[in-house]
């Protein structure tokens, strides 16, 4: 009982705070008419629940890296949530999470984390390479699961974590914290009332200037710490960086692509490291959409995006736009100025009693949400995972969400570093 | 502008029309600012045989209600609402300096007759810093010109079709002359299968029906305003003698109607053109 206290000591006012966004959340979703689209919001219909010991859901933790330390932040927050252990290999990071979060026990190996009385659920934010065993012994010892993005550093170990899922009751989710985005599912709510009509390409990008390297106290701790540079914990920016936006590509059209080809290279941070510094796959879907995507590292200008684009018009789910692809005329103001700068004269039309200008947009498009919105949905999908496990719910859908990631950056890293068009693998059964 | 708005806006719970609109039945003294503007509205109301009535709030405010639900007020409430609007039921007292509500219930909405206060005081100090050309819009429902395009004898504007924004059904040729226009419109485009007006007819206590616009033509920005308020709710056959007490106004009524699915915008009425 000492942790409930430093835990809801530690972000008591925060938590009051989301646990009313929350209840206010549940109202939102169980109204939203996008439901079927969404089976993964259900466990947010059930309220949040207060700090009783009965409603509380004890967490244990794996990987206390930067991921590992934004989710403790967000758990400390969620409601009903006690984080129980906290596990690292790496000692410094385990024992300064532990200073983080009182109360806590400390583990340097899973396996003994799993094996400790009165863990509800646990969260895998390991390099890549770890997830799929990990996800593994976690089923075959009775936890509810919530695993980091990518599901996998195989094909054949999404394979192996979806079939050992398969029939269960446990509580599976996936670290795509988009499935849980208001903004992405406002833009999601947008394509299928027919604003941009079809969607017949999707592009998306994430561009960064840095070498992404953590600092490294000692030579020999190089590939523990930097394990995204090397080929044997991660694929680099396919599994790290793309997987998000192939993830909402995949969502929104409904489907997993059917092929894929790509070109990677490592032509700037040319430091030792294993895994491309660029990235660039086009993904082909059975019904000719293709998606196309690229990840770069020596340039921000154009930082991130997901341009979801059709007949109609084009949404930016990242900053969160909608384009017509044929505006209204700009408001008979601007039409008038313009037409005087340029020594013209026309009539400046306009459109009556003041109601009408609602109508009018311009060509820098058009905000989706009014609100400013602070959460990527990663606070939302974590109190969906509690909720969960609290209900005794496995998540709908989330396997087959994190396969179809999974499997497609693992395609799409394939494919570059074979240099030819990887198929989707047929058999793969979720 | 700022402190117009203050003076007049009821969305401001400090603005002094948000002090009479509280005091219900009591007797307050208005700013002198306030108190002008209601003497005007009262001399329009007088020359437009009530058809320009800034006391519709309540009636205006049941029917909104109503339609965002798709359903129509009972006629007890309509009448009930009818007995806390007219301009009549508000009292100045000449001397004492006050206003007094006879019924409780009332509230006044300077809407449409503010914008144009507005628009001609904006005007009125642009003349007095010697400026020659202007165009003031105030979302397009108010404009104000001064003098004439930098390129052409007039200011041409068009009035467009609501639902076809790209065509023009009207254009007037502005000279130093004020533009209002006033129309229905739904209160609710998303539901109710019948398209209730947010103009209220003050003699019949009930909105307008279907999708008018009045836009009017005046030396004065404040007339424009009221004219196309009025007009909206007067019958054609009135309109001229309505208009022959006001100095040289044109005006237009548009009409949209159905055909074929669609909405077409048919030239109803005009008035010195």
């Amino acid at each position: 009982m000492e942790s409930d206290s430093s835990v809801v000591s530690s972000g008591g006012s925060d938590r009051a705070h989301r646990r009313e966004f929350l209840k206010r959340l549940a109202v939102l979703a169980g109204s939203s008419a996008l439901l079927a689209d969404l089976p993964w919001w259900s466990p947010l219909r059930a309220q949040p629940v207060g700090d009783s010991p009965a409603d509380r859901v004890r967490i244990g933790l794996v990987g206390v890296g930067t991921r590992g330390n934004l989710l403790i932040a967000h758990l400390l927050r969620t409601p009903g949530v006690e984080i129980a252990a906290l596990c690292d290999d790496y000692e410094p990071h385990l024992q300064a999470g532990l200073a983080r979060v009182k109360g806590a026990k400390g583990f340097a190996d899973y396996r003994q984390m799993l094996d400790m009385p009165g863990l509800d659920g646990v969260v895998i934010a390991t390099p890549l390479y770890l997830h799929a065993r990990m996800c593994l012994d976690a089923f075959s010892a009775g936890k509810n699961v919530y695993c980091e993005k990518s599901l996998a550093y195989t094909i054949e170990e999404c394979q192996a974590v979806a079939d050992a899922y398969r029939g269960s009751k446990q509580v599976f989710q996936i670290g795509h914290q988009r499935l849980y985005s208001p903004l992405i599912l406002r833009a999601l709510e947008l394509v299928r009332n027919g604003e941009i009509g079809q969607i017949t390409q999707i592009r998306a990008y994430w561009h960064r200037h840095g070498n992404w390297r953590n600092p490294v106290p000692d030579p020999s701790l190089e590939r523990r710490l930097n394990w995204r540079l090397y080929r044997a914990y991660s694929c680099g920016l396919m599994t790290e960086l793309a997987s998000h936006h192939i993830q909402v590509a995949n969502w929104f059209l409904g489907a997993h692509p059917v092929a894929c080809a790509g070109y990677g290279s490592i032509n700037y941070w040319k430091d030792g490291r294993e895994l491309y510094d660029n990235v660039n796959v086009v993904y082909r879907y059975a019904d000719g959409t293709q998606v196309i995507y690229d990840a770069l590292t020596s340039n921000r200008l154009y930082g991130e995006e997901i341009q979801i684009m059709g007949p109609k018009g084009t949404i930016e789910a990242v900053s969160g736009k909608i384009f017509a692809e044929n505006p209204p005329p700009a408001p008979g103001i601007v039409q008038l100025i313009n037409g005087i700068e340029h020594g013209f004269f026309n009539t400046v039309p306009i459109g009556g009693p003041s109601w009408v200008p609602d109508l009018k947009q311009d060509t820098k498009g058009n905000l989706i949400v009014s609100e400013k919105l602070t959460d990527d949905g990663t606070a939302i999908g974590l109190a969906a995972f509690a909720n969960a496990i609290r209900l005794r719910q496995p998540i709908p859908g989330m396997m087959e969400q994190a396969c179809r990631a999974g499997v497609s950056v693992l395609m799409g890293q394939a494919s570059m570093e074979q240099q030819k068009e990887i198929a989707w693998p047929e058999e793969f059964r979720v | 502008m700022r402190a117009h708005e203050r003076t007049m806006s009821r969305f401001d719970a400090e603005s002094p029309v948000s002090d009479l609109n509280r005091a219900a039945e009591t007797a307050i003294q208005p700013p002198q600012g306030l108190w002008e503007i209601l003497s005007m509205c009262r001399d329009y109301w007088q020359r437009t045989q009530g058809a320009f009535d800034i006391t519709l709030w309540p009636l205006n405010h049941l029917w909104r209600e109503h339609s965002g639900r798709g359903e129509e007020p009972t006629g007890e409430a309509i009448e009930q609402a009818r007995r806390q609007t007219g301009f009549e039921r508000l009292q100045f007292d000449e001397i004492a300096h006050t206003l007094r509500f006879q019924t409780k219930g009332m509230s006044i909405d300077l809407g449409g007759f503010g914008k144009g206060f507005a628009i001609e005081r904006l005007a009125g100090s642009l003349r007095a810093q010697r400026v020659e050309q202007a165009f003031l819009s105030f979302g397009e429902s108010s404009i104000t010109v001064l003098g004439s395009h930098p390129h052409g004898p007039a200011w041409p504007v068009g009035i467009t079709n609501m639902f076809q924004p790209s065509q023009t059904v009207h254009t007037f040729h502005l000279r130093n002359a004020s533009l209002s226009s006033s129309g229905t419109a739904p209160f609710n485009c998303m539901e109710g299968p019948k398209v209730l007006g947010q103009i209220i007819d003050p003699h019949s206590g009930r909105p307008l029906e279907g999708y008018r616009t009045i836009s009017v033509v005046s030396p004065s920005g404040i007339e424009a305003e009221v004219l196309s308020t009025a007009l909206l709710v007067t019958p054609e056959r009135d309109r001229a003698a309505l208009l022959s007490g006001f100095s040289t106004v044109s005006a237009i009524e548009i009409v949209y109607r159905t055909s074929a699915g669609k909405f077409v915008p048919c030239i109803e009425w005009k008035y010195g053109i």
